[in-house]
């Protein structure tokens, strides 16, 4: 599909469509909410905005590429004065007291947020059924779920309540949604795009990114996004991606795929198919491929979730209903804390706290933790082995299609497996986009740190390709 | 502290118990094999430069944002946060 910011953006100057009309439209697209993918419509700013956009326009004055383009935000990131959730009941009634950077950086922009977005709880998910708000239904079947924990913000997209959306991706959390719903999902390399104002979940890998229906947006919105922040002190500072420089894919030799992901018993037989019939697609255009080794997905999920365990554990000791949160009171402020945490936060949520706290025990850290940030060591270094001897890493995205609602409540490892193929990349903070082709569940692309360009570059090749 | 504490208490969480899903996890990360031990944490790429330090500067909040952080406390009694019992122990 072509950029849909593009042809709003001309539509809005042409004076085909009015700004107003056009979140108007979108407002009453969103209302019926028949997905889930709603927390809280920003309805009143949304307007007031649009009303300013059509002023400016009117005046014959010139509004920039985002100016008036209608965008979901993820329940996890603060925006003044709107409910911050993280889908969770602790937070339910939490309002941001500032907003973050990220957000801050496309509100400057003149693009128009129209809604808070539903998803798993604290991101502790891969379904987007972990939420107090309903769980989320897939865009393409609504039996199935919309993937997590970014669902809202990829349903919203795939059934065109926003043109884009911004999600989180710790382990995943972007990319396996806009795999579940067809539609493009970025997480940019680590540090490029500030995390200040987003909910953190696990620090070290947390990264906000877009999701959208053409590379074009997704490049426009990560320049947007991008930039050292001095709140964010992980970030750096990155060059404009510009549309020139991902038009041709010349300098890409070579593409590697990991032997073990596709060679696995757990991967759906036409996920396989389909991966190998990309390959093949690739190597007839000169590319040479290349089989590469690396980490077992069950080592990589297990480093993947003791580390984000662990650093959940600490972040979200804040939320004890003192400082954060709705308090339950009880005889003494250690019991006020255990019942407020206790009848507050979710199973997944409890699970994985009480996971990070034995592995910071006492007894636990050293062959748990301490091992775990060797593996993440391990992992990383073989990355770097990796982008030496080729230029862009393809993946399936997930192992199998969407499960059914219901199905990945009942059974937590199942749900934690189907993030084997994403969680890796998280932990070598590699920018790494999920496209809509290819498999059922779409193709990821990888490259080295800080390569976000070389990504959008193959993004554009693949779609020329397959 | 040299009590021993349960991961309820760490936790904050009334009678949490450790989960077998979880476990399995970790018994992947105590049997995974390493190819070196001296390996601990060297990704130090994020880590920030004593150059690069921001000031340390007082940035007073705006009037909204005072508002809304009042308005987020669950207690208040003339204009002071409510805290529960502080624990004698």
């Amino acid at each position: 599909m072509d950029s849909q910011i593009h042809k709003i953006h001309q539509q809005l100057v042409n004076q085909d469509i009015t700004c107003t009309a056009l979140v108007q439209s979108k407002l009453d697209a969103l209302k019926p909410n028949t997905n889930h993918t709603v927390n809280a419509l920003l309805e009143e700013k949304a307007l007031e905005l649009a009303a300013k956009v059509d002023a400016k326009i009117a005046n014959g004055e010139t509004i920039g590429l985002l100016e008036g383009i209608p965008f979901g935000i993820k329940d996890v990131y603060m925006v003044q004065g709107t409910l911050t959730t993280a889908s969770s009941e602790l937070l339910k009634n939490y309002k941001s007291a500032y907003t973050a950077t990220a957000i801050q950086k496309l509100l400057d922009a003149g693009a128009i947020p129209l809604v808070k977005e539903n998803c798993d709880s604290f991101g502790h998910g891969s379904s987007s059924e972990n939420t107090i708000f309903g769980a989320v239904k897939n865009a393409i079947n609504p039996d199935l779920v919309g993937g997590g924990s970014s669902g809202g913000s990829a349903v919203n997209v795939a059934k065109d309540y926003t043109v884009f959306s911004i999600g989180g991706d710790t382990g995943g959390s972007i990319r396996q949604p806009a795999g579940y719903n067809n539609v493009y999902g970025l997480k940019p390399t680590y540090g490029r795009v500030s995390r200040y104002g987003l909910m953190a979940y696990a620090s070290s890998t947390d990264c906000v990114g877009p999701i959208a229906k053409s590379i074009e947006d997704i490049r426009i919105v990560l320049n947007v996004m991008s930039g050292k922040d001095v709140k964010d002190q992980t970030t750096y500072a990155s060059a404009e991606i510009t549309p020139e420089a991902i038009k041709s894919s010349d300098t890409i030799k070579t593409v590697g795929y990991f032997k073990n992901f596709i060679e696995s018993d757990a991967i759906d037989s036409e996920i396989k198919a389909d991966f190998l019939a990309a390959i093949e697609k690739i190597k007839a255009k000169g590319i040479a491929v290349k089989a590469l080794d690396f980490f077992e997905s069950n080592t990589l999920v297990s480093t993947y979730y003791t580390l984000a365990m662990a650093e959940t554990a600490s972040n979200l000791s804040r939320l004890d209903g003192t400082n954060y949160g709705n308090r339950i009171e009880a005889e003494n402020l250690k019991e006020t804390y255990a019942v407020t945490r206790s009848e507050n936060f979710s199973e997944e949520t409890k699970r994985r706290i009480v996971g990070g706290n034995q592995v910071l025990s006492q007894g636990f850290s050293d062959e748990i933790y301490l091992k775990g940030l060797n593996l993440r060591d391990q992992i990383s270094e073989n990355f770097e082995k990796d982008f030496n001897e080729v230029d862009i890493i393809l993946s399936p995205v997930t192992p199998s299609t969407p499960p059914k609602i219901g199905d990945s409540l009942k059974d937590p490892l199942a749900m934690y497996l189907s993030d084997a193929y994403t969680v890796g990349f998280s932990l070598g903070q590699l920018p790494t986009l999920t496209v809509p082709q290819g498999t059922a569940t779409g193709l990821q692309i990888t490259a080295a740190k800080n390569n976000d360009e070389l990504v959008l570059k193959f993004a554009n090749f693949l779609k020329d390709t397959i | 502290m040299s009590k021993i504490m349960t991961v309820d208490v760490l936790s904050s969480i009334k009678g949490a118990q450790p989960s077998e899903t979880v476990n399995k996890l970790f018994e992947v990360i105590k049997n995974a094999n390493l190819t070196n031990n001296n390996s601990f944490n060297n990704n130090h790429n994020n880590s920030v430069s004593l150059n690069e330090l921001r000031d340390d500067i007082v940035i007073p909040s705006s009037d909204l944002e005072k508002q809304i952080i009042i308005e987020n406390f669950p207690k208040e009694k003339n204009g002071y946060l409510v805290v529960s019992k502080v624990i004698e122990e």
